[in-house]
């Protein structure tokens, strides 16, 4: 297996019921990457992150993080998977939540390694502060620490911005690339095209496939268009 | 298994139990405040004074011998005499004619009717033979007593169906929780597993389900002074192998319900064939042949079983019967705690 990559999946497909969630999808997320998985609603996104947490799994095809089975590196703790919808209790304070979650992880000297992800995303002076009673991008802010605690090899983010106000944002964008710097793998999802000129790769998907994959000047060139979201209107009608 | 993970999932169970005021009343106040009212109003050893009314003409001589310490006897005319009785100020109505006694009652309550009617005849008895009825019938007690009163009796049970019916309300009702916001998914992609996540609700609320059942024993015991024989330890014992069945249940039944109004329809289906068939209003042994076999896979059945042998006859922790008991009570536990895992692997693989 090689060393350099951190997700590589294969013809992952996927259904429920009737539904054809991921229709073989092949892709390979390099380490120190900052990929962006492109696509509708629907196209499968959550799907395949949800795969690669552990927590589905794939009718046919298969996939490896850091060359081992999904739920061997949730359990070894390479992955923060953050959640397309903060998962918090909300009637505990923003600092027993993080507790908790790093407890589950078993992070070792809890107590700054939660001040250290609270100040990452800026809420140190709310850490007593109840969930239910932050705003919905404090909570985001939250999720995104409780992510953060165990320092995961590799970040699942799941529409991570949101109804996140363009500031904070960019707050985001700006700390996914400094993680990515320290040698963090990062996936994260969006159907937001100004946000994916941020990601060092891109793969556009649609109905649970790959259609174009590339960095975003690749994809805007391939599509012959002037951006990013006509090139991806450009791609997916082609015939895939 | 990790005990530190499944820890924190009890410790953070607990935390959030702490906070919330209306499931903590549920938890203490609720209890106390319906048994308060079964004290108040099975409490008293029965009082079986009977109201009488004669109808017609009765010798004087009779009327003065039926009137005894249970049983008040006043006489009127026929008509008056019914319309006492239809009023409900009268239990029974009594003619004389020809050397026969005709007994007429109420009747719709056929638990009260055949009170009544064994009074009466046992008064009228005691007038034929003219001898005191206590001399020759004696009763003496196996277990119980003369004041023994119906919340004596029915004590045991109570304690049992509380303790069972309020944790498994809120251990279904969080766990549903934990499925439907989402929380659940997020924990599955943790290092924790299924079994250290089911143990670890089990540990918070056991925790919770011992300081109820410790509470709802000391009120009845204490405030209530409901009489009990058996070790306080020994009924304690009983009520905590219940209580963790309750809440085992109570996760593996939240997998059935897709919100938190689904989740309380499942109470009555769970609490009432146990409140019907595990001995509290009937004895197990008059059942059907059908409803003892329901009654048979009841936890509520063996739980009652074991308390009123305790509390009742005294029986000790080490008598077979309530070994057997506890056992079976243990291995309900696990198997729902089992279910419960088995049904967290339904919806994430
Ligand atoms: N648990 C599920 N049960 C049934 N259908 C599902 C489930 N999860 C996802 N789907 C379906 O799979 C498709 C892909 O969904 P999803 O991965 O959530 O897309 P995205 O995250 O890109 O919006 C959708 O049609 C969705 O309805
Ligand atoms: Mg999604």
């Amino acid at each position: 297996m090689d060393v350099q990559v951190a997700v590589e999946a294969r013809d992952v497909r996927k259904r429920f019921g009737s539904v054809t969630a991921l229709d073989g999808l092949t892709l390979t997320v390099s380490r120190g990457e900052i990929y962006g998985l492109l696509g509708p609603n629907g196209s499968g996104k959550t799907t395949f992150i949800r795969t690669l947490a552990g927590l589905l799994r794939p009718d046919g095809g298969d996939v490896h993080i850091f060359g081992a089975l999904p739920r061997a590196a949730v359990s070894s703790g390479a992955v923060g998977y953050m959640t397309q919808a903060a998962a918090l209790y909300g009637e505990l304070s923003v600092d027993e939540n993080l507790r908790f979650f790093a407890a589950l992880e078993g992070v070792t000297d809890v107590g700054a390694h939660v001040e250290d992800a609270l100040r990452r995303v800026d809420l140190l002076d709310r850490r007593r502060s109840t969930v239910s009673t932050l705003s919905s991008g404090m909570r985001t802010r939250v999720s995104l620490a409780a992510t953060l605690l165990h320092q995961p090899r590799l970040l699942l983010l799941d529409e991570p911005t949101v109804g996140v106000d363009p500031a904070l944002r960019r707050e985001f964008w700006e700390h996914f690339r400094s993680l990515a710097a320290s040698g963090v793998t990062i996936l994260v999802s969006s159907h937001v095209m100004d946000e994916a000129s941020r990601c060092d790769r891109l793969g556009l998907i649609r109905a649970g496939r790959l259609l174009a994959e590339g960095t975003a000047r690749e994809l805007v060139a391939r599509a012959g268009t002037s951006d990013l979201e006509s090139a991806f209107l450009a791609l997916s009608a082609a015939p895939a | 298994m990790s005990l530190h993970r499944a820890g924190a999932v009890a410790r953070r169970i607990v935390l959030q139990f702490r906070r919330d005021r209306r499931s903590l009343a549920l938890l203490f106040v609720a209890p106390m405040v319906v048994l308060t009212l079964v004290g108040v109003l099975w409490g008293s050893a029965a009082t079986n004074t009977v109201r009488v009314v004669a109808a017609g003409d009765v010798d004087p001589q009779v009327l003065e011998a039926l009137r005894g310490t249970e049983i008040q006897l006043s006489a009127l005319d026929r008509d008056a005499a019914l319309e006492e009785l239809r009023a409900g100020h009268a239990d029974a109505m009594i003619e004389i004619a020809d050397n026969a006694a005709t007994v007429t009652v109420e009747g719709s309550d056929p638990t009260r009717t055949a009170a009544i009617v064994g009074q009466v005849e046992g008064a009228l008895i005691h007038l034929i033979l003219d001898v005191p009825l206590t001399a020759f019938v004696k009763v003496s007690y196996l277990y119980g007593g003369p004041d023994y009163s119906l919340l004596d009796y029915l004590a045991p049970v109570l304690i049992a169906v509380f303790a069972f019916f309020f944790i498994f309300l809120l251990s279904t009702v969080s766990f549903l929780r934990e499925r439907t916001s989402g929380t659940l998914e997020r924990l599955l992609a943790t290092p924790l597993t299924r079994g250290e996540l089911v143990a670890g609700y089990m540990g918070g609320f056991a925790l919770f389900a011992l300081l109820q059942a410790l509470v709802i024993l000391a009120f009845t015991v204490f405030v209530l002074k409901v009489q009990y024989r058996g070790n306080l330890a020994t009924i304690f014992i009983v009520e905590a192998v219940l209580v963790i069945g309750a809440v085992s249940l109570g996760l593996a039944i939240s997998a059935f319900a897709r919100n938190e109004l689904q989740a309380v329809q499942f109470v009555p289906l769970v609490l009432l064939p146990q409140v019907f068939l595990s001995g509290f209003l009937v004895p197990v042994d008059q059942l059907s042949d059908v409803l003892r076999a329901i009654s048979a896979v009841l936890p509520l059945t063996y739980a009652n079983e074991a308390l009123r042998s305790v509390m009742v006859k005294g029986y000790a922790l080490t008598d077979p019967l309530i070994l057997r008991d506890i056992g079976i009570l243990a291995a309900f536990a696990l198997l729902m705690a089992v279910a419960a895992v088995l049904s967290i692997r339904r919806e994430v693989a």
